[in-house]
């Protein structure tokens, strides 16, 4: 569908980027991305992807906000206490850009309900704070050959990785099936940064620009400033994009 | 007046009150600490959100300007609905809803060397969020003669940098960029902003909290597209006309 002059004008000044344009802008707005978790890292990723165009975005998350989560979780507020963090999302999202499409999926991530969730999304961005639900979204990403944007946080620490198999390993080449789930610390400017690096990510792929993450894991400590990235390689013995896969 | 949590914001800002060394005392230091932060734009919209969800207990912000339909792609303070009001003003309304415990003061002013002083007045810490130069060394000239640490951040394209300011101890403004680049209308991803902007709240949090280490003396630069982070050592000028040796 092509844009309206408004919409033209709205995007103005990210249409400028060179390799962007106009066709760039209608390839973002003919796209469907899947947001998995609407916390820290969904709250930036999901802000700065609807502000910036992105036509369809399925936002998924079965929790409610608690008072704890108002200190980085932007989508939310005081007054979303008690309802469903994916509604949340689609109320706040709503308002900062009613030209995208929001579909907001209250629901748990599990390898059973993945292909729904997800529906025709071309790319995963993984907001999640749990390996166990990564490990389901990895899955599906290897099943369906789309690329999956990894980000997580710990405290001052982040890290971000871009998966698209059989380009690249996969997170369980790197990350096993299961590390056990914690409350672990985490100041409102680590989610931030991470997600905003994700996003940013997602839409270097959509419009096929730069060089996005590809078998790179970037390492960032927060307490320093300090980011690094490490080259990481497919596992042959890998279970789920290996050989005997 | 010195004023300690409550149980509710200890509550609020548990997560955060966890990391090592931050503690209940370092989240009461920073529900006391004042911020200016000049400019409620691209670089504005996540230094003030950020800032105001950590429980920073009072934000002056300044901006002159009004929201247009094309500063909606990045300038997440402000939606379709504050079109035609100020943005300071929107960011008001946008950071109480956000967090209704601290303050928020808007100012709507011009910033020049005649109103820097009474529109910034006493603060902990200036956030620069502005998009030219000229308005940028207003704020530095200020921030040098009252000793108040600033942090830079600017953004253009897919690329962005960082520094935190304290002059003597650290270059100013203008050992680093003397003079003004000509004003350009340049192209602008949001995340780009959004990234300088969580940076440079980042930077905010651990100067009031003293927890981990700012960018002192060292100018981070990052290049969006290739995902390229770099540490750029910076030195004072000893000739610079604004911190340097001759300046009476």
């Amino acid at each position: 569908m092509p844009l309206t002059p408004a919409e033209i004008e709205r995007y103005r000044r990210q249409i400028m980027i060179e390799g962007w344009d106009v066709a760039g802008q209608e390839r973002l707005q003919s796209a469907t991305v899947f947001i998995a978790g609407a916390g820290g890292l969904g709250s930036p990723v999901s802000m700065y992807l609807a502000a910036c165009g992105v036509g369809t975005l399925r936002i998924c998350d079965c929790g409610e906000p608690e008072l704890s989560n108002l200190n980085r979780q932007i989508l939310h507020d005081d007054s979303r206490i008690g309802i469903n963090k994916a509604v949340s999302a689609r109320q706040t999202l709503n308002q900062l850009n009613p030209h995208v499409n929001i579909i907001a999926l209250p629901e748990a991530i599990t390898d059973h309900t993945i292909a729904e969730l997800a529906g025709n999304a071309s790319l995963i961005v993984d907001c999640l704070d749990n390996f166990e639900t990564r490990h389901v979204l990895n899955r599906y990403a290897v099943k369906k050959k789309i690329p999956l944007i990894h980000g997580a946080i710990h405290g001052f620490n982040g890290q971000v990785s871009v998966f698209h198999t059989p380009r690249t390993p996969c997170l369980a080449c790197i990350f096993p099936p299961e590390v056990p789930p914690e409350i672990f610390p985490v100041a409102g400017f680590t989610p931030g940064v991470i997600g905003l690096l994700q996003a940013t990510e997602t839409i270097k792929i959509l419009l096929g620009l730069g060089s996005p993450l590809y078998g790179t894991l970037l390492i960032w400590d927060g307490a320093l400033a300090d980011f690094q990235k490490i080259a990481i390689c497919k596992s042959p013995a890998c279970t789920v994009c290996g050989a005997q896969a | 007046m010195h004023t300690q949590l409550s149980e509710q914001e200890r509550e609020r800002y548990h997560r955060q009150i966890i990391l090592p060394g931050w503690g209940p005392e370092a989240q009461e230091t920073i529900k006391n600490a004042h911020v200016f932060i000049a400019g409620a734009g691209g670089l504005g919209s996540p230094v003030s959100m950020y800032l105001a969800a950590a429980g920073v207990g009072t934000l002056r912000i300044c901006d002159c300007g009004e929201p247009e339909l094309s500063n909606l792609n990045r300038q997440i303070l402000h939606d379709d609905s504050r079109i035609g009001i100020n943005k300071a003003l929107s960011a008001k309304q946008t950071l109480e809803q956000l967090n209704p415990d601290i303050r928020v003061e808007a100012r709507t002013d011009i910033i020049d060397d005649d109103s820097v002083a009474e529109i910034i007045g006493e603060v902990d810490l200036i956030m620069d969020c502005l998009d030219n130069f000229d308005t940028r060394h207003v704020l530095n000239r200020y921030a040098l003669r009252e000793h108040i640490p600033m942090v830079h951040g600017g953004v253009s394209g897919m690329n962005g940098q960082i520094t935190f300011l304290h002059p003597p101890e650290t270059p100013c403004l203008w050992c680093i960029q003397p003079g003004s680049p000509p004003p350009v209308l340049f192209p602008i991803v949001g995340a780009t902003a959004g990234v300088i902007g969580t940076l440079q709240a980042l930077e905010a949090l651990k100067y009031l909290s003293g927890v981990g280490k700012v960018l002192k003396s060292n100018l981070l630069v990052w290049d969006g597209a290739t995902m390229d982070f770099m540490t750029l050592p910076q030195k004072k000028n000893p000739a610079c006309p604004v911190c340097g040796d001759d300046v009476a």
